[in-house]
């Protein structure tokens, strides 16, 4: 029983260290933030002020119909996948895939 | 325009929401949103609102100040100047600000989907009667009106389904009010951002008071022209599809004109 629940803890604690690893991901160049609840454009500046606040993003591009948002991060800086997705709360929307991505995508 | 043109208008308008797909919308003109973000949730608003009443025509400009604590929960104030202009003989105009109206919205719940956004809220509002109730027409009621009410809104990028119910009671024992509203709004111009948008909001609004079996019903069309990220215009109708209780000063129709415009 004892063996059983050293193992739990210790698959708890991986999922755990994984997660944060993941939210802790350093990220650069241009990066695509798919952005749920984003219905109109109207409410899309709230966004594009929340994301521009953080360091290091040089330009922001919103696509409402394909709902993301576009940064591009300044040359030799990195932003983090958690910021990203604290300022999107922030703003009121739901952040899902974010990935880097290259000029021709 | 007469009413046999605003009606073709709007069939033709209408018609255009089944070949226009893929768009976005703006917020409704008549009807809360549950969506306090840009332009509803760090903007002032203000617009003009002509009241056609048999017996009395109103002119009233409030100014809205709504600010947003965080993305859910805000606080605002709305403050109105009021014309008061009665058709009897003998009567004379009167103006002033009106009573001060202090309100709070919490959102309930967001289901957000890509596209999509489906949310609700509470609203909490108190009118101070700060309006002058001393002369005739009076621009203040006199009353202290609390105001409990439910917004909720299911909103696509191909359009927007709004509804809002509220209960106002009046603290000298008048009669309470409930007030319903439902909303639709629908692009007519591809959506782009920063946005240039043309939009159609149809409302209907109504107010009833069952302790004296008064209650009102419109039919509230209009148009709205959003022209970047800080700025919007708009115009609307209100005519009265039923009315009941108003005795010999019911509604002819109003008429409104307005603005919204991003400060913060």
């Amino acid at each position: 029983m004892k063996q059983i629940s050293i193992i739990i803890v210790a698959l708890i604690s991986l999922v755990g260290i994984s997660y944060a690893q993941e939210q802790n991901t350093t990220l650069k160049g241009k990066i695509k933030v798919q952005v749920d609840g984003l219905s109109c454009p109207f409410c899309a500046y709230g966004l594009e002020k929340k994301l521009k606040t953080m360091e290091g993003v040089a330009e922001i591009k919103i696509d409402v119909e394909n709902a993301f948002a576009l940064l591009t991060i300044e040359e030799g800086k990195t932003v983090t996948e958690a910021a990203i997705r604290e300022n999107v709360k922030k703003a009121g929307f739901t952040s899902r895939e974010i990935t880097e991505v290259t000029d021709d995508e | 325009m007469k009413i046999k043109h605003l009606c073709w208008l709007i069939v033709g308008i209408v018609a255009l929401l089944f070949t226009n797909q893929g768009f976005a919308q703006g917020p409704p003109i008549f009807t809360d949103t549950p969506i306090m973000l840009g332009l509803e949730g760090r903007g002032i608003r203000t617009f003009g609102r002509y009241i056609s009443r048999e017996n009395v025509k109103v002119y009233v400009q409030p100014i809205a100040i709504p600010y947003n604590i965080n993305a859910k929960w805000q606080i605002g104030a709305i403050l109105p100047y009021r014309r008061l202009n009665p058709e009897s003989d003998g009567a004379s105009t009167n103006s002033g600000f009106g009573d001060l109206n202090v309100f709070t919205k919490y959102q309930l719940f967001q289901k957000d989907r890509k596209g999509k956004t489906f949310r609700g809220l509470i609203k909490l509002s108190e009118t101070f009667p700060t309006g002058n109730d001393s002369e005739t027409p009076a621009v203040g009621s006199g009353v202290n009106t609390t105001g409990i009410g439910f917004v909720t809104g299911y909103v696509t990028i191909k359009y927007g389904f709004y509804g809002e119910i509220g209960y106002n009671i009046v603290s000298d024992g008048s009669p309470n009010i409930l007030a319903y509203n439902f909303a639709f709004s629908y692009p007519l111009l591809p959506q782009k951002y920063p946005p240039f948008q043309l939009n159609l909001s149809v409302d209907l609004n109504g107010n009833a008071t069952p302790e004296v079996d008064q209650n009102i019903l419109f039919f509230s069309p209009g148009l709205q022209l959003i022209t970047g990220k800080r700025f919007l215009l708009e115009t609307g109708v209100q005519l009265p599809l039923t009315q009941s209780g108003y005795g010999s000063n019911k509604f002819n129709y109003t008429y409104t004109l307005g603005t919204r415009i991003l400060i913060f």
